[in-house]
């Protein structure tokens, strides 16, 4: 088994990610640029193949008029990254899988990834990322915060 | 001289004109403040957050809205003593602002009413929901009789109340588990619950009893014309004026008009 993820974001204009931005600029949160994904980590067989094309295949995670996808190099977050995560059993995950499947997938992880950049386009550091998900991206109660 | 009551509108917001007409109804100056006259909120005495979708739900239900600049007016109302009704959106709004249940910091939620069981669809179904605190835990709440029911309708996809075990726990002892949904007879089980909300809640209130947070929409079951069929609907039968009247869930707003007298 191996772990994969793959991002899916908006190709089109983000108004989430630019009413976030609003809302940490408010907030103090030191960041000129805010960008959102839905990020997919699976576990899949050794041997799946077009892992990429399986996701965008399966219209209930894509629309190729506004997604665009990619494989990440690795299945974490990057520098300026957090990833938002569901605690508990997430009733939204079955129903975004349910009925379509990806061939080759055991099992699916949903996470909603932020990148913050700052005035020169560089990742923000770990520091402001972390208050970004403390102060408004990560309720805590139902929510978990990777960075 | 009627207490003046803000019902502050985001963009998004959808139940701010039945909210209006119950709280008119009751006896109260109630009046839309639209966002961009969010200067206005402080001269109200009491704020109804209403139902809707504030800021397309963008991050989380209620987590824009519960940043906003406009929240600022009623988080101060709220640690000033004065009432704050939060109703399905506005609820989400209160728990993400740490308002309600109120055990941890301003603006860091210990709970939060998210996606519903068991598949995460919305739901629109009617529902009645039973007083189960003391009605006097609330100034809201302390003109119902003990153990009261009130209808409304369930109409969200985020309406499940989650929480760590620990935080849960404090809603319990802390008696912030102010109604939960129940049958028509009072009764509860797991099918009187319409989205698997944890401990059964359908509303929650803070420490000191001026926040209460509903998730369903009692302001939708509000009139008599809203359910023809129960008793005193069939005695109005024909009679437009009864028909009219404020009945059911108007029993929540009615308590709140009082309660604004106590505090």
């Amino acid at each position: 088994m191996k772990t994969r993820a793959i991002e899916i974001r908006l190709k089109i204009p983000d108004n989430a990610a630019y009413t976030a931005m609003a809302a940490l600029e408010r907030l103090g949160v030191a960041a000129e640029r805010v960008e959102r994904a839905e990020i997919w980590v699976f576990e899949v067989e050794d041997d799946a193949d077009g892992l990429l094309v399986e996701v965008m295949r399966n219209e209930s995670l894509f629309n190729p008029n506004k997604h665009a996808a990619r494989e990440l190099e690795t299945p974490s977050p990057r520098a300026g990254e957090v990833w938002i995560e569901e605690l508990g059993d997430d009733p939204d995950l079955r129903a975004r899988l349910g009925g379509k499947g990806v061939r080759g997938v055991r099992s699916a992880k949903r996470y909603v990834g932020w990148r913050l950049l700052d005035r020169q386009g560089k990742p923000v550091t770990k520091d402001v990322a972390q208050n970004a998900a403390d102060v408004l991206l990560c309720n805590p109660a139902i929510e978990r915060a990777l960075l | 001289m009627k207490a003046r009551v803000a019902i502050p509108v985001f963009p998004g917001t959808n139940s701010e004109e039945e909210t209006l007409r119950i709280l008119r109804d009751v006896g109260l100056d109630a009046e839309i403040v639209h966002w961009s006259r969010g200067d206005r909120l402080f001269q109200y005495d009491a704020f109804v957050l209403p139902g809707g979708f504030a800021y397309e739900d963008r991050v989380r239900a209620g987590a824009i809205a519960a940043h906003d600049r406009m929240m600022d007016a009623v988080v101060d109302a709220a640690i000033g003593g004065k009432l704050v009704l939060g109703l399905c959106n506005g609820a989400q709004m209160l728990l993400e602002a740490g308002l309600v249940p109120g055990t941890g910091a301003i603006r860091r939620p210990t709970a939060a009413f998210t996606h519903n069981g068991p598949d995460g669809k919305f739901v629109c179904r009617h529902v009645f929901v039973k007083l189960s605190v003391a009605p006097e835990r609330s100034p809201i709440t302390a003109a119902l009789a003990p153990g009261a029911l009130i209808p409304a309708w369930a109409a969200h996809g985020e309406g499940r109340l989650a929480a760590p075990p620990e935080h849960l726990q404090e809603i319990v002892d802390g008696g912030h588990l102010a109604f939960v949904y129940t049958h028509a007879n009072g009764s509860t089980d797991a099918d009187a619950i319409p989205n698997q909300s944890a401990l059964g809640a359908a509303a929650l209130v803070n420490v000191e009893g001026n926040v209460l947070a509903i998730m369903p929409h009692p302001e939708r079951d509000a009139w008599t014309f809203n359910h023809p069929d129960s008793p005193e609907g069939r005695a109005a039968r024909g009679n437009a004026e009864r028909m009219l009247r404020p009945s059911g869930g108007a029993a929540l707003f009615e308590s709140f008009a009082k309660g604004l007298a106590l505090v």
